[in-house]
């Protein structure tokens, strides 16, 4: 026998109920009340801590449960079985296996899922938006962190003539525009806009100085135009700021901080050793050694040796692993 | 707030019965199950299981929130919040993608959203309401379409060009809005605060506000500047120490500031609204306290972030139980006696969208 409350859906009236099995049917016996129907047709909420379980009828009606272990022994008679996710949120095992699973799907969504997702969907967009965003970031930029080049007018040209009589591989990303800036925030660096537009600044022309391994920096930087590595990137850091937004609850956060992600890109070693070799088949492509980008990464990488300014090579990790590879690249290039 | 004062001078010939307290009897373990399941289940599905985790987490609230002995209880169906939610994001990415990218399309999608907000709002209010029942009994909400934009629209818009100055009458047209067209089965709901005492909390909140600046100004900043001239004047560094004092109180008036602002208007504004909202001829009290509701967001702030959000769960329903009892509900005669209205259905277009942009204006 379990006692139960009996609401009848009209009024807020409780009737005090006993209910039984008999067979296959529920009996529901009080006051003024007493009749059966089918356990079949009877639908039962499911466990939620100890919140009282409602028996609901196929009028309408229903009856309240409070005393859980006395219904779960109804339940049983009647053979009755919970649904497998009110099992799940009950049982210590699945409760754990939850919080580890869930730890391990976001750090394998952030690490895989997100990359392969966010380079599928640059290739994707349309050009235009690329456009749009790189317009906007330069506007943005332009005067706070991004000064006028203070190079003088005949050697950016000298520079512009050479970046652009450079022959692209076959398959290549042509329309790669170069703009010259003055940075001290960010040192000797460059880097990619969404849309391939090509930002260099004057401490990297200075750091370097030699004409041909300036030119194998930008041919560096095309292989991540060409790979579409800006778009992919801002659109990795959207998604992060999308997934916080939803989890701490602030939507004006999102895509606030797309400008700074182009800049502050920190592109991962897969990223940079495909534009590494890009930019190697665009060097060996118009006669030059891939050795030559090696030689550009040394510099850079002895210019910034004691300074805690943030650089080219602070976004580019593991830097003898790219220049050993690039110096293979050129031996096998020479013996040709 | 007058009728907090009728409370103590008893109108017990008008109010029979002794006050019933609303109680919250779910705990964090037990909810923690429920969450972390919610949680996979949706990252699984990439999203999509988020309208049954609603359900359940509503559900879960719901069923334990307990006044006379008889709890809530929360029907909306997943189905229905699942094709909302995806109405509400399709709302969003326009929104987002009219807000960055300015074209002549932004214009038009702004005023677009301006135009169908009223309604959608007004959605959300019937289905929360509707699929709310307490004893078998349903609520309703029944204002007509006209008072969305007159509220939202018209208020909103007045609210906007006089600077703000008119947000707590727009807050207590809305607050009206929602409760003079509430009912419980056919038992209708009535709201009773007047413009005014919204602005007398408006007007303490900024008083606050000025006292914090003023303090902030004159001992961070001041002393902070007091501390360089001295030293210009001695041609030697600034005393560390004075610098140091000078920013901590800066420091900690404006978290002070950041942790209490919010709660105390909260309670001070959900205590007004309740305290003069009746169903029928039964009252409600509603007893807040600011300082602890510091205390409790400002702690469950904290072990979120120590626990990286596990304790989540934990916080929810702290924060629940803390709001739902002190809540009395002061019945003026017999509670069996509510009678249920004719069905109607009702879809959650409205509710997910409004979530979705942030509109949370429920309690």
């Amino acid at each position: 026998m379990l006692q139960a409350n009996y609401f009848d859906g009209r009024s807020t009236r409780i009737r005090v109920v006993d209910l039984s099995m008999a067979g296959d049917d529920l009996i529901i016996a009080g006051e003024d009340i007493d009749f059966r129907v089918p356990f079949a047709d009877v639908v039962v909420d499911e466990r939620l801590g100890r919140a009282p379980r409602r028996l609901r009828l196929k009028d309408g009606t229903f009856c309240e449960v409070r005393d859980l272990d006395a219904l779960d022994i109804l339940l049983s008679s009647a053979a009755h079985r919970d649904g497998w996710v009110d099992r799940m949120q009950r049982h210590l095992q699945f409760v754990l296996f939850s919080i580890v699973a869930c730890v391990a799907l976001v750090v394998a969504a952030y690490k895989w899922g997100l990359p392969w997702a966010a380079a599928k969907g640059a290739r994707t967009l349309p050009p235009a938006i690329g456009r749009t965003l790189s317009v906007q970031a330069l506007k943005l930029l332009d005067g706070k962190i991004l000064m006028p080049s203070g190079i003088a007018e005949e050697r950016r040209q000298a520079l512009s003539a050479q970046f652009h009589a450079l022959q692209l591989p076959e398959g290549g990303t042509p329309g790669s525009e170069l703009l010259f800036r003055n940075s001290p925030q960010l040192g000797a660096n460059a880097f990619t806009l969404p849309d391939g537009t090509i930002v260099v600044l004057d401490d990297l022309l200075t750091s370097i100085g030699d004409d041909p391994q300036i030119l194998a920096v930008f041919a560096h930087e095309l292989g991540h135009a060409h790979g579409r590595h800006g778009l992919q990137l801002l659109l990795q850091s959207s998604a992060v700021g999308a997934f916080w937004t939803l989890y701490v609850g602030d939507i004006s956060s999102l895509l606030a901080a797309a400008p700074a992600a182009i800049v502050q890109a920190r592109y991962s070693q897969d990223l940079e050793r495909q534009a590494d070799d890009y930019g190697a088949a665009l060097l060996m492509h118009n006669g030059m050694s891939p050795a030559l980008l090696a030689d550009a990464l040394k510099k850079l990488a002895e210019s910034q040796s004691g300074t805690s300014k943030g650089g080219y090579l602070s976004s580019h990790p593991s830097t003898d692993e790219r220049m050993r590879r690039l110096r293979l690249l050129g031996a096998s290039f020479r013996e040709k | 707030m007058d009728n907090v004062s009728d409370r103590e001078s008893p109108p017990r010939a008008a109010s029979p019965r002794a006050p019933e307290q609303l109680h919250f009897t779910g705990n964090g373990a037990e909810y923690f199950g429920i969450w972390i399941v919610n949680l996979l289940l949706t990252i699984v599905t990439v999203g999509i299981y988020s309208a049954w985790a609603k359900v359940r987490r509503l559900q879960y609230f719901y069923r334990h929130t307990e006044v006379v002995g008889s709890s809530f209880d929360f029907h909306g169906s997943p189905g229905r919040i699942l094709v909302g939610r995806v109405i509400a994001l399709a709302m969003l990415i326009a929104y987002n993608y009219s807000v960055r990218l300015r074209s002549p399309l932004t214009i038009v999608i702004l005023v677009a959203i301006a135009v169908v907000m009223p309604w959608l709002l007004r959605n959300s209010f019937r289905f929360r309401l509707y699929n709310t029942s307490w004893r078998g009994t349903r609520f309703h909400f029944r204002g007509a379409v006209a008072g969305a934009y007159r509220v939202f629209l018209l208020n909103g818009f007045l609210t906007l060009i006089t600077l703000y100055v008119m947000a707590p009458f727009t807050h207590q047209r809305l607050k009206a809005y929602q409760h003079d067209n509430s009912w419980f089965g056919r038992t209708q709901c009535s709201f009773h605060a007047r413009a005014g005492q919204f602005y007398k909390i408006y007007l303490l909140l900024l008083a606050t506000i000025v006292v914090f600046a003023i303090v902030i100004g004159l001992t961070g900043i001041g002393g902070a500047l007091a501390a360089l001239s001295q030293a210009q004047k001695q041609g030697g560094h600034p005393n560390p120490i004075a610098v140091f004092r000078a920013v901590a109180v800066l420091y900690g008036a404006l978290i002070l500031m950041g942790i209490s602002i919010g709660p105390v208007f909260h309670a001070l504004i959900t205590n007004l609204i309740w305290n003069n909202t009746r169903v029928g001829e039964h009252r409600i009290e509603c007893n807040m306290s600011p300082l602890v509701l510091i205390w409790i967001t400002a702690s469950n702030f904290v072990l979120v972030v120590l626990t990286l959000g596990l304790f989540i769960p934990w916080a929810m329903v702290r924060l629940a139980k803390f709001q739902l009892e002190s809540v009395r509900l002061l019945p003026a005669g017999d509670l069996q006696e509510f009678v249920a209205a004719e069905p109607e259905t009702i879809g959650a277009v409205g509710e997910e969208a409004a979530t979705a942009f942030d509109f949370d204006i429920s309690l």
